[in-house]
């Protein structure tokens, strides 16, 4: 099986001599089609920086990545907003839903982004909001929505187009429990039943457990990888092997199991 | 270190926001081209000639200035939130870092002051040369001549223009950064857009649109109508309603942008979002366009009627005569006048000198009834109604004791004027009318009457009235007008008058002394040497002078007005778009991650910008098709408003006036806008 994305050799340097900040330091992996994989790390240590050059809003200084053959930071212009809008689907932190528009104009706006025929979009939303529930909320304003419907109406636009894969910087962040596990089992149902691939950064280790694959990453260098044996280890089994890696990260790589 | 902050944030802001910068600058001219207003070579001039209203003109300008000061002020506090408002994050982290209000106030003030300094100096060079061509142009345009130009500038002006620009720069910034300072950090540090806000039901709002339209179309009927030129209440009832309904109507205004992006059709890019955009700003700020808006209409309104005074004011008759004399001590003989003139060897100055004599016909007992014309007026009664027939009904009933005139005397004139001359018999009368107490329509009506010859008794005479109604100026003096005279053969009105009669001696002056130099310098000229040999005279400069007051000080005042309401308006909109853009900042950063590039995100803007600066201007385009032509025809003669085409050329520049402001307004907003865009873009990018 051909790999979705494939990340190589990748850095990113912020500064230059002695002020020199290496964000990422030579990374390397890949994503195949219907994974759900999982980036944790402490804080600074370079997660953010991978999903935002695979995002392209920041362009890495070296290395290369590859997204179903074509080489990303090649990419100009139309290209470009095509890769961003049509292949990637950006669920952010902070929802990032525009205010001043209805939650059925905030799914429907990539395809006005991307000139996209709306009939079998429409389709597509219907589909979506079903799963995702929230058709009753489609004509609401986000001030007139609670967290979790804000994230499962981000959630609806980031797949709306259908991308090859989903981008979750931190999803449950701004989530209590309740409405983070919400989002977290719609995000594994989509995974199981129509085969979304989902690369997702986390510190929430309880998020994180549903994630087939993780990838710790350290001082912008990947330093551990936890993989899910499906269907055998159960959740609940994950959840605690990934717990153990946390509370180890501190001590570096000598203390991962 | 504070210094250089200062210096280096004030030339930056400069350097970003020059479409501001420039609204600045105009306060500095506008206040300067005031203030420098008797110093222009035409009030000057008219001084001369009309001292004590171009004197009362004068002494109304400090009330002018008081009220240029508060309008601009507007303009000015507009121009600096925008400044103030997009260094929001900035201010919040000088806070952060430990600076103290008191010192981020002190930093404002000076950064301010110094763009003030550099707004005048920029500023006050370009007014005082603007004045001077303004000054000259006028001169030139009105006929003065150049030769005797003096230099417009004015020190008094410049410290007025200094000190005004100051005081209300200082005003609004005191404001505004009580304001800011008064916010707290948090607000400061973040950008939120006005976001929803919780909303009535559409159906008010749709009926608060059509209640405005309501409104409106009343307004423009009472104006065109002329029920509001009746009384000052009904003119106040009228802005009033107009007033209203523009408020009103921008207030509904949102529930058909909600309709609109309701029903967007997504196969146009970022439709829904651009909708969505427009109506927080109609929601948001409805009041402000508005008045936006009314003030784009009472620019436009002021525009038109500035230029319809200074294109028609007193241009109803044609100038035939340069002089009308008359002895003081025998009003009834021109013989003195001719003496000194011939003794005093300006008689060969005028061309042409010739007698003009008038009187009342001798009525011994009772001047009731000297006059009557009844077949005349019957056939008036009978001519299908209209406002000209009951004009000339009312006017002619007082016609009881006209004046008679000499036939040879108007020949005389007619003669002079290049016109055909009248021949008429003992028994007809020509009927005389001053052409300002008479429309177009009126004359058409009037003449078709005297073509059957209607009879009519004079002092017990039975006479024949004649046609066509005469017009032209019997002398120069423009205020000496006869509403309604009769011209009969010498003979008659020699019997008919009894000796007792009135002589003006009119007189053109000869080709070779205008050939060389303008009308105007002539007729100084002669005016000079008349006063040096004591000649009594009326000379057609005063009456130029008087029209040419009104015309400039009519003008002058209105366009200025004009261009200031156009220009604060336009700011308002633009400065309005720019600030709520800077709120929306996030939802711009959001769609550039749904994979928004630059020029998608730029055209969007550009759509937003067209609609925030076309519904304003487009309903005060609209107002104004109904106001401008209420106003002129309120304020215009009956002559200007038959000249459809004249209106049309004036309507066309003030259509092309505004074309031109909206074009450069918009053209540097979507610059700024484009400019704001980019940084969202590249840094991300680039980070």
């Amino acid at each position: 099986m051909e790999p979705i994305l494939t990340i190589e050799a990748l850095t990113k340097y912020y500064g230059k001599g002695a002020n020199q900040t290496k964000a990422l330091n030579g990374i390397t992996f890949q994503v195949m089609p219907g994974e759900f994989l999982g980036i944790m790390g402490s804080s600074g240590s370079g997660k953010s920086t991978l999903l935002n050059c695979v995002a392209t809003v920041i362009s890495p200084t070296g290395g290369r990545m590859t997204m179903n053959g074509k080489q990303v930071q090649s990419l100009k212009g139309a290209a470009l907003a095509d890769y961003r809008g049509k292949e990637l689907g950006y669920l952010f932190q902070n929802f990032e839903l525009l205010d001043n528009m209805t939650a059925r104009e905030n799914i429907l706006l990539p395809l006005s982004l991307h000139d996209m025929p709306e009939k079998e979009s429409r389709q597509r939303l219907k589909q979506l909001s079903s799963y995702l529930e929230i058709e009753d909320i489609l004509d609401k304003f986000p001030s007139q929505m609670s967290g979790g419907q804000k994230q499962r109406v981000a959630a609806a636009r980031a797949l709306i187009l259908n991308p090859r894969i989903i981008l979750a910087d931190e999803p449950t962040g701004a989530l209590d429990s309740k409405n983070a596990k919400v989002l977290m089992e719609k995000l594994n149902g989509l995974n199981q039943d129509t085969n979304a691939t989902i690369l997702m950064v986390t510190h929430n280790s309880d998020a994180a457990s549903y994630c087939s694959r993780i990838l710790f990453i350290q001082d912008g260098v990947i330093f551990h990888e936890l993989r899910r044996d499906i269907p055998v280890e159960t959740k609940q089994d994950f959840y605690e092997r990934i717990l153990k890696v946390t509370a180890q990260l501190g001590g570096g790589s000598a203390n991962v199991l | 270190m504070f210094s250089k902050l200062i210096s280096r944030n004030s030339k930056r802001n400069r350097k970003e926001n020059r479409l501001f910068f420039g609204s600045l600058v105009i306060p500095v001219i506008a206040f300067y081209m005031l203030l420098s207003l008797s110093r222009q070579d035409v009030m000057i001039f008219l001084e001369k000639l009309e001292s004590d209203a171009v004197s009362k003109l004068l002494s109304m300008i400090p009330v002018f200035y008081g009220l240029a000061l508060f309008i601009l002020f507007f303009l000015i506090y507009y121009a600096s939130k925008y400044q103030l408002e997009r260094r929001r994050h900035e201010f919040g982290v000088y806070l952060m870092l430990g600076m103290r209000r008191i010192k981020l106030f002190l930093l404002l003030i000076a950064e301010d002051f110094r763009s003030s300094i550099v707004s005048l100096a920029i500023g006050l060079p370009s007014a005082a040369l603007l004045s001077e061509l303004v000054s000259l142009i006028t001169a030139r345009l009105v006929g003065i001549g150049i030769i005797n130009h003096q230099i417009s500038f004015s020190f008094h002006a410049l410290l007025g223009t200094a000190a005004g620009f100051l005081l209300i720069k200082f005003a609004a910034f005191l404001i505004l950064s009580g304001k800011i300072s008064r916010q707290e950090i948090g607000s400061l540090l973040v950008d939120t857009p006005d976001g929803t806000k919780k909303q009535l039901p559409s159906f008010f709002y749709a009926l608060a649109a059509l209640s405005g339209i309501c409104c409106l179309a009343a307004a423009y009927f009472r104006a065109i109508s002329g029920i509001a030129w009746y009384r000052n209440t009904q003119m106040g009832l009228t802005i009033l309603l107009g007033l209203t309904g523009t408020l009103l109507f921008f207030w509904g205004l949102r529930s058909a942008i909600g309709l609109a992006a309701a029903l967007s059709c997504s196969r146009r890019r970022l439709h829904a979002f651009n909708f969505r955009q427009i109506q927080e700003t109609v929601m948001y700020r409805s009041n402000m366009l508005a008045v936006c808006s009314l003030l784009i209409l009472a620019a436009l309104c002021c525009f038109g009627a500035g230029i319809a005074i200074s294109r028609f004011y007193g241009s109803g008759t044609p100038h035939v005569i340069d002089y009308s004399f008359q002895d003081p001590e025998n009003m009834g003989s021109s013989a003195g006048i001719r003496n000194a003139l011939n003794d005093s060897g300006l008689n060969d100055c005028f061309q042409n000198l010739f007698e003009i004599r008038l009187g009342h016909p001798h009525a011994p007992d009772d001047m009731d009834g000297v006059f009557r014309m009844d077949a005349l007026m019957s056939a008036l009664r009978e001519a299908p109604a209209s406002d000209s027939r009951d004009v000339l009904l009312n006017n002619l009933s007082y016609a009881d004791y006209p004046y008679t005139i000499s036939l040879s005397g108007y020949n005389a004139l007619l003669n002079a004027a290049g016109l055909p001359l009248l021949s008429l018999d003992q028994e007809e009368a020509a009927v005389y009318m001053d052409a300002s107490y008479v429309s177009q329509e009126g004359l058409r009506l009037l003449n078709t009457i005297l073509q059957t010859r209607p009879e009519a008794v004079l002092s017990g005479h039975t006479c024949v009235l004649t046609g066509p109604v005469q017009t032209t100026n019997l002398v120069a003096d423009r205020s000496i007008t006869l509403s309604f005279a009769l011209i009969i053969p010498d003979d008659v009105f020699d019997s008919l008058t009894s000796g007792s009669h009135s002589v003006y001696l009119n007189g053109i002056l000869a080709e070779e002394l205008t050939a060389h130099a303008s009308l105007l310098s002539a007729i100084t000229d002669m005016n000079d040497r008349l006063d040096a040999e004591h000649i009594p005279y009326e000379s057609y400069l005063k009456n130029m002078g008087r029209q040419l007051f009104y015309m400039v000080a009519a003008s002058y005042i209105t366009i200025y007005l004009a261009i200031i309401f156009l220009i604060i308006a336009n700011t308002v909109i633009g400065t309005g778009f720019l600030m709520s853009q800077r709120k929306s900042g996030r939802r711009y950063r959001t769609l550039i991650r749904l994979g928004a590039d630059h020029e998608t995100l730029c055209r969007c803007a550009r759509k937003q910008i067209h609609w925030y600066f076309g519904i304003p201007v487009v309903a005060a385009a609209v107002s104004s098709l109904f106001g401008v032509r209420a106003l002129l025809g309120g304020i215009l003669s009956y002559k200007a408003k038959n000249s459809l085409n004249e209106m049309m050329l004036i309507s066309a520049i003030v259509i092309a006036v505004l074309i031109v402001v909206e074009w450069i307004y918009i053209a540097a907003v979507k610059r700024s806008s484009d400019h704001y865009l980019l940084k969202l873009t590249v840094p991300m990018r680039e980070e």
